[in-house]
């Protein structure tokens, strides 16, 4: 683990049993994530992304979901390590909304529809500190403040329905800071919201995480999101991570042809502004793969124009890759060894 | 809010004016009864009601004052019904809310027992129940206690199983929130409004079996008023004295009716779905 590594995740692997067979949803997944920094998860729906971030948090399911194996290695301030897969239930418990907190894709679902906003935004501060009623209440007005709620004063007692969709985005954003985390995981946080409020969410999540030296996990599958907000990205495809780089290798020389694809795959305004202005948009052929009883293979082998003899019999290693920052690669075109 | 809405519905008004007479007339026999609900008059045996005796719904077989009677068996079965509910309700809620919540081992169990106890009939549950513990008018409490448990519990477990995979929770659960702040916190009051208004209908159940079961012999013992064992001591003298048993019946019946309307009127005034935008 590095000076100023937080989280530390190690051959994540998160499984579900379902009737059809066994699920595994997160296959082998290891990444660092350094203070401060901002960190994007992208992939297609369905390839673990969410489930990834639930393990780090054991909030999946069980049953049918089942951390397998790996280890979530999160440092404290105080310099202390902790593997938060190994410890006890109510260690995590203690953990959760005041190092490492989360902010959900649906903010109409994810706010209790019969609690006042105030009582919820200072639900973690009073969990984890032990505040008065009157404390709290003040807590909730400031977080309120702070996030661009206009009127505070009054809102703190409003209910949620009250409140427009990125209002309530809102409202999310300051129960998972209320606590100042080390952390925030934001699954997919403008999904739900149209494009006007996407930028403010994103812009407001990003003022904030600046501001405390919070860092940040972005679940997206949206590149344009990532591009903008992100200083490194793991690509996952299937369970894994195919690709991982800073933002710029990544966009300026991707490597994976799953990346590859990605990127060919936005609609760019100024392509279509161009001579050849009525071109079908690229997408990538094909459909993921059914993650039920995954074999020994590249999962993208069936999807991908430059496959070879090797991609449909042995899983590439995970290759070190020269950049502009740190970066590595699945993928058998990069291999260094074993081909 | 509410306070308005309920103001509008007539339904529940009618029910609140009935309940609110019961319990107006509870207050006034704690102050003033027309005559002595308990003491025999042999003078007046079965007198027709009439205002120049002062009987206004006539006397009984041993003389005594049918109104006094009904207003003092008024605050029993009010009594035993609130206490009843009460104890049916929480008890079934706390077993229903943790069997849903938890499920597994735990739900499949306390269901079990709650399926065992709703295969009796209630009455004949509540006769069980009370030949078990005596004939004592409190172990009524306790009759009709358990047999609401589960109705309560299944009320509850039903409610919480569509709620409990709600990001909400799970919103909660990252913030921290162990299981029981989760179950009461935030759970408990999402559904209130079933709870609300089966405690409503329950208190007009409650009122009929407690009847029942003192007009068995089972319930509330003589001398004591009770507008059951009335209606018991009613059945022998019914074609003679018509009105020993048509004043406790319409006393029944009209607190049934008025807990049942109150039920009704909430249901429509809590029902999201029936709900006016504000």
């Amino acid at each position: 683990m590095s000076a100023e590594s937080i989280l530390r995740v190690e051959g994540l692997r998160t499984e579900f049993h379902t009737e059809s067979g066994l699920v595994k949803a997160v296959n082998d997944i290891s990444f660092e994530l350094a203070r401060g920094e901002t960190l994007g998860l992208v992939g297609e729906s369905g390839c673990g992304k969410s489930v990834t971030n639930l393990s780090i948090l054991r909030l999946v399911q069980s049953p049918p979901g089942k951390i397998a194996g790996g280890k979530v290695l999160f440092e404290a301030l105080d310099g202390s390590r902790r593997d938060l897969l190994a410890v006890s239930e109510e260690e995590v418990r203690v953990l959760r909304g005041k190092n490492i907190s989360m902010i959900f894709q649906d903010p109409l679902t994810s706010l209790n529809p019969v609690l006042r906003v105030g009582v919820q935004i200072a639900e973690a501060i009073q969990l984890h500190h032990g505040l008065r009623k009157r404390e709290a209440r003040a807590k909730s007005i400031e977080m309120m403040r702070l996030i661009g709620m206009p009127d505070p004063e009054r809102r703190v007692d409003d209910y949620p329905h009250q409140f427009s969709g990125g209002m309530r985005q809102r409202v999310m954003i300051a129960m998972a800071l209320s606590c100042k985390p080390d952390i925030l995981i934001a699954d997919e946080p403008t999904t739900a919201l149209d494009v006007t409020i996407q930028a403010q969410i994103l812009d407001l999540i990003k003022s904030l995480s600046a501001r405390d030296a919070t860092a940040v996990i972005m679940i997206t599958h949206d590149l344009g999101v990532v591009a903008g907000m992100c200083d490194s990205i793991c690509v996952m495809y299937a369970g894994r991570i195919v690709e991982k780089a800073t933002v710029d290798d990544l966009f300026h020389d991707p490597l994976h042809p799953y990346t590859k694809g990605l990127l060919a795959s936005i609609p760019r305004v100024d392509a279509a502004a161009s001579a050849e202005g009525s071109q079908r948009l690229y997408s990538i052929p094909g459909a993921p793969p059914s993650l039920v009883g995954m074999s020994d293979c590249c999962p993208f082998h069936p999807r991908c124009e430059s496959a070879m003899g090797i991609c449909r019999s042995r899983l590439p290693p995970e290759t070190v890759h020269a950049g502009k920052g740190p970066r590595s690669v699945s993928c058998w075109l990069h291999a260094k060894e074993g081909r | 809010m509410s306070k308005s809405r309920l103001a509008k519905n007539s339904i529940a008004m009618t029910g609140v004016v009935i309940v609110a007479l019961y319990l107006l007339s509870i207050a006034v026999s704690f102050f003033w009864l027309p005559f002595d609900p308990v003491a025999m008059d042999v003078e007046h045996l079965l007198e027709a009601p009439s205002l120049a005796t002062g009987h206004l719904f006539g006397t009984d077989e041993f003389g005594r004052d049918i109104l006094a009677r009904i207003m003092k068996g008024s605050t029993i079965s009010l009594v035993i019904s609130l206490c009843a509910t009460a104890l049916g309700s929480v008890v079934g809620v706390l077993m229903g809310i943790w069997a849903g919540y938890l499920g597994g081992r735990w739900d499949h169990w306390i269901m079990r027992v709650a399926d065992v106890l709703f295969s009796f009939p209630s009455l004949l549950l509540a006769i069980f129940v009370m030949a078990i513990l005596g004939e004592k008018t409190f172990n009524v409490v306790f009759a009709i206690g358990i047999v609401y448990i589960p109705q309560f519990a299944r009320i509850s477990r039903g409610a919480i199983l569509t709620i409990k995979s709600s990001e909400f929770v799970r919103a909660a659960r990252s913030n921290g929130a162990g299981s029981s702040f989760i179950l009461f916190r935030h759970l408990l009051p999402n559904i209130l409004v079933p709870l609300i208004v089966q405690v409503s209908l329950s208190l007009s159940v409650a009122i009929l079996l407690e009847s029942s079961l003192s007009f068995l012999g089972l319930g509330v013992q003589p001398p004591a008023p009770s507008w059951g064992n009335m209606l018991s001591g009613a059945r022998k003298v019914m074609v003679l004295a018509p009105w020993t048993a048509i004043y406790p019946g319409l006393a029944i019946s009209f607190l049934v009716l008025g807990f049942n309307l109150l039920g009704d009127g909430l249901r429509d005034i809590l029902d999201p779905r029936l709900r006016n935008v504000r």
